[in-house]
Formats: C-alpha cells, sequence, structure tokens
C-alpha cells in the first residue's frame, strides 16, 4: 500500500470545517519550525514558548480569513513576526547584551559545541530586523519573495537586511572555521 | 587573475543562498574558477553558513496548548453557528415543510377524488332536474300556444 501523508492544505480545509484533531496535526508539525524562529528572535525561551502560543491560537482564529492554503507556512510566519516583534518593543530598545563588547574578531580553535555558541552569540549582536532576515533565510529556507511578505517590506529590503548581516557575521565566524579547521 | 571592475563582479551572496538564476550561476563558478578574489569570498562565505548550520534546532519544552484544550475551546454560539449546523437545520426545516404539505397516505387522496366526483355527479343531477323542469315547461307552454291558435282559427272560418 503507499502511503500518502496528509497535505498541510487538506489539513487547514478539515480545520476550517471544524475537525480540531486536523489542526492539532498542523500545530504539532509546525511548533519546532516557530519555536525555534522565535526563540532565535527574541532570545528567551519562556517568551518564545509564550508567543508560539500565541501565534498557533491567533492563526486558529483567523484560518478562515486564509486566501491561499498553499501559502500557509508564510502566513504562518507572518503571525509570528507580528508577536515577536509587538514583544520586543514592549521591550527595552537596547538589552543588556547587545551593550556588551564584540569579541576579537579571530577566536581562538572552537570545539563543535563552541562554534554553536559563536554562532548563537554572533546571531545575537546583530539587530532584530538582520537576525530575522538570517533566521527566514537559513534557517526556515524561505525565498526573498515569500520574506518580503512575511516582513511586509520590499525584497530589495530583505536583500540589504540579509546582506549586512552576512557581511557582520562573516567578520566573526569565518576566522573561528578557519582556525578550527587549521 | 582578479575582478576588473566591481560590476563584472557575480553576486556571490545570492549565490550562496541559493537565489541566482541557473545560467548566472555557471558563469559565476566558471569565473570563480579564475578570479583569487571571488574565489576567497566565495569560500568565505561558504565558512560562514557551513558554521551557521552548526546551530542545531531545539525542541519545543513543552507542548503548544491543541485546540481540544481548554484555550482553543469554541464559545457556544460558535459551537452552534457552524456550516454543518446550518445545514442540518435548512434539511430538518425541509422535512417538516415536505411532512405538513404532504397528504400522509394514499387513502386521503382517494377520499378526496371520490369526495370530489360525488359533488360533481351532484351538481350535474341537479343541472339534468333543472333542465327537465324547464323542458316540461317549455313544452306545457307549446301545448297552450297551439290549443290558442286552433281555437282562433276556428273562430275565423265561422
Amino acid at each position: 500500500m503507499i502511503f500518502r501523508e496528509v497535505e498541510d492544505p487538506d489539513l487547514i480545509a478539515k480545520a476550517r470545517r471544524g475537525d480540531v484533531e486536523a489542526y492539532n496535526l498542523l500545530v504539532s508539525r509546525w511548533e519546532k519550525r516557530v519555536f525555534n524562529y522565535l526563540l532565535r528572535l527574541v532570545s528567551n525561551r519562556e517568551d518564545a514558548l509564550d508567543v508560539s502560543q500565541e501565534v498557533f491560537l491567533k492563526a486558529y482564529q483567523n484560518l478562515p480569513k486564509l486566501d491561499d492554503p498553499a501559502r500557509f507556512s508564510g502566513w504562518l510566519f507572518r503571525i509570528a513576526h507580528n508577536e515577536a516583534f509587538s514583544l520586543l518593543r514592549r521591550r527595552k530598545p537596547e538589552s543588556d547584551l547587545a551593550r556588551e563588547p564584540r569579541p576579537p574578531a579571530t577566536s581562538p580553535r572552537l570545539l563543535p559545541m563552541e562554534l554553536s555558541l559563536a554562532v548563537e552569540t554572533a546571531l545575537a549582536r546583530l539587530s532584530p530586523d538582520q537576525r530575522e532576515a538570517v533566521l527566514l533565510k537559513i534557517y526556515q529556507g524561505f525565498k526573498f519573495e515569500e520574506m518580503a511578505e512575511i516582513l511586509d517590506c520590499p525584497v530589495s529590503t530583505v536583500k540589504s537586511r540579509l546582506y549586512t548581516a552576512l557581511d557582520l557575521l562573516k567578520e566573526t565566524l569565518a576566522p573561528a572555521v578557519v582556525s578550527k579547521e587549521a | 587573475m582578479n575582478c576588473l571592475s566591481p560590476d563584472s563582479k557575480p553576486d556571490w551572496k545570492t549565490y550562496a543562498l541559493g537565489e541566482m538564476e541557473p545560467e548566472d550561476r555557471r558563469l559565476a563558478e566558471a569565473h570563480a574558477a579564475t578570479c583569487e578574489s571571488c574565489h576567497h569570498e566565495l569560500a568565505t562565505l561558504r565558512l560562514t553558513l557551513d558554521a551557521l548550520s552548526t546551530l542545531r534546532e531545539e525542541e519545543v519544552p513543552r507542548r503548544i496548548a491543541f485546540v481540544s484544550d481548554k484555550v482553543f475551546e469554541p464559545r457556544w454560539w460558535q459551537r452552534i453557528f457552524n456550516p454543518t449546523f446550518a445545514a442540518a437545520s435548512v434539511l430538518a426545516a425541509a422535512i417538516l415543510v415536505h411532512a405538513f404539505v404532504r397528504p400522509s397516505s394514499d387513502a386521503q387522496v382517494q377520499a378526496r377524488v371520490d369526495a370530489a366526483v360525488t359533488k360533481a355527479v351532484a351538481q350535474l343531477q341537479d343541472q339534468q332536474v333543472q333542465a327537465e323542469v324547464a323542458y316540461s315547461l317549455v313544452r306545457d307552454a307549446r301545448e297552450d300556444v297551439s290549443r290558442m291558435y286552433i281555437a282562433a282559427t276556428g273562430l275565423k272560418r265561422q
């Protein structure tokens, strides 16, 4: 027997008709991706979890407004983006972490776990807009056009944020990788 | 060899992020093979992306509440006024209307037909009786006229 996984649009159609199990399945499919995106963006586990909860609640309530079920992922991340930036605006304009001095450009040899920590630190030092561009492109695999829809800005702005972020990350991370491999 | 002008330099970030068109990609790769500075830039970008890829996804510490949980429960009016309920209501109303309008059995239909036939026959019989009365009145009148005519012509001859 050929097993065919139920596609997201099918689940969305069922959820719209009141099938709660279909929506539960959607939540279980997307919660890890949404949580990780929010975790890197708001840099706090509890906040990321609370915002994830809010995102899925709002998505459920607004499911009838979703025009094209095939574009569910972009729509879901647009809600996540709005919720995350709503939280960031409520926070202090500049966190203590952002005021910390930058580490030296050339890091000593790094173990894999240390490299992950270096990546986390490097990401945390980006502005929220730059960090979000990296998260959506590198970790969530969205295209430039999809990112522009999620962020509600032109593609040129998306590319500008992403390229600046990559230049900053390159300064910190590339030397660290080179020294690790040496 | 190095790039002679910035315009001839491929957009390496677009390339490394997988957003370059296949034809441009092929040209960029051919360029990188001969341009030392571009080769170095691309290598550095790849190292950066490799480093970023070491960051693993974390498990969700506790599950997100499901629709079946209290937080997702719809309000009472949302429960009632859903499309399924509306369709069922329309169907039930149609069945009830149909049940009241439609005769309940064939016997009732037959009884109605019999009553209508009886009424029609009675009307016909009434009309027949009236016609017979009218006919006899006309016949009597004609006989009276004949008698009066005979009497009148007899008087003339005399």
